[in-house]
């Protein structure tokens, strides 16, 4: 499957669409759209708040597109504006104080709202844990283990420094681990 | 040990294993619909601010209501101030009254906080991992061993802060 950051569209096509066509804004779509929805809810979680989220970033997408300028495909540029909208959404104070007012935070109830049917178990596994992390160790796990940032650039995506990206993504490993690893072979002495 | 070794290894490729696509949330012709809608975010926002504000002055009210506690009458005025003429009163008297109607009002026990340790675990394992950084940037560099001592140092305190908060969370979990 192509990770979003690889999906390029013809220059025609782009073209047409910035004039306004309607075709080819719905052939763009129809190619950008999964892989964008995908990264979207894997670090929002959410998949009402990724739908939102999505929603903001394919039209950021239609509004900008004549201000593309093909240094990069234009899934990677697309994957700038959905990371960043992602990460706008888990700052959000309403959402800190909907997470809140509904106790704990509420990430523990994600693993429900991932689809995982047709997938290898392992797999299920693995889509689970990630949905029980935290949302901003997720959201640096799969930044950093899947689609290839540095700790430089998540540190200047979240407007922190690269030792936050660094913990939180040992954070992340560590609560992984304690999910995948089989009951037994868990060591019993975790300060975590 | 080894396992940790390979965990990361075999944890990103299973993380990159998984789909990268599937389906769209919605079609191309529910994009246009919702884009057209005002933003779906903004209608919620606005019930959430509701939500909120309704929320925190319910909580003020009744923090207010808790700490006061009974509405209180007006002292009768102090028989010597009540004797003095008006524009007479003395300002030490009534500095008396609101002082002990003040101390009345305060409750007998002090109020008692219950604050999660999530916060200070996450900022305290951010410090520690930037001192690592700091360390290892300072070893690179070879400086001196004396350059690095208050690092490591600061490292110790901070460690053993973790240490502390872990502590306490394990004594909160068993006293439940």
């Amino acid at each position: 499957m192509t990770r979003l950051f690889e999906i390029t569209v013809p220059d025609d096509l782009r073209v047409r669409a910035c004039a306004g066509e309607e075709g080819a804004r719905q052939a763009i779509y129809a190619a950008v759209a999964p892989a964008t929805f995908s990264l979207i809810r894997r670090i929002v979680g959410q998949t009402s708040a990724a739908e939102d989220v999505f929603q903001d970033t394919m039209m950021i997408l239609f509004e900008r597109l004549p201000e593309f300028r093909r240094e990069a495909p234009l899934g990677a540029w697309l994957r700038q504006i959905a990371v960043s909208r992602c990460l706008m959404h888990l700052r959000s104070p309403w959402r800190r104080v909907r997470l809140c007012l509904e106790g704990g935070d509420g990430e523990g109830a994600l693993a429900s709202t991932l689809v995982t049917a047709a997938l290898p178990p392992e797999l299920i596994d693995v889509e689970r844990a990630l949905a029980a992390l935290p949302a901003t160790a997720r959201a640096v796990l799969w930044m950093y283990e899947v689609e290839g940032y540095s700790h430089a650039e998540i540190a200047e995506a979240f407007g922190r420094s690269v030792s936050f990206s660094k913990s939180q993504l040992a954070r992340a490993h560590v609560k992984l681990r304690a999910w995948l690893e089989p009951q037994g072979s868990r060591p019993t002495c975790l300060l975590s | 040990m080894p396992l940790e070794l390979e965990h990361e290894p075999v944890v990103a490729r299973l993380l990159r294993e998984l789909p990268a696509g599937g389906a769209s949330p919605y079609d191309f012709g529910e994009f246009q619909r919702r884009a057209r809608m005002p933003p779906a975010g903004a209608a919620r926002m606005a019930s959430a601010r509701a939500l909120v504000a309704t929320a925190v002055i319910a909580v003020a009210v009744c923090a207010t209501a808790t700490r006061l506690g009974p509405v209180e009458r007006p002292l009768p005025p102090h028989p010597a101030t009540a004797a003095v003429q008006p524009g007479e009163e003395t300002v030490s008297r009534n500095e008396d009254v609101y002082m002990e109607r003040w101390l009345s009002s305060l409750p007998r026990e002090p109020a008692l906080v219950h604050v999660g340790t999530r916060s200070a675990v996450e900022t305290l394992e951010d410090d520690i991992a930037q001192v690592d950084d700091l360390v290892s940037a300072a070893r690179a560099g070879r400086t001196p061993a004396a350059g690095v001592q208050p690092l490591l140092a600061e490292r110790a305190q901070l460690v053993n802060s973790l240490v502390q908060v872990r502590y306490a969370e394990t004594l909160a979990d068993a006293s439940r």
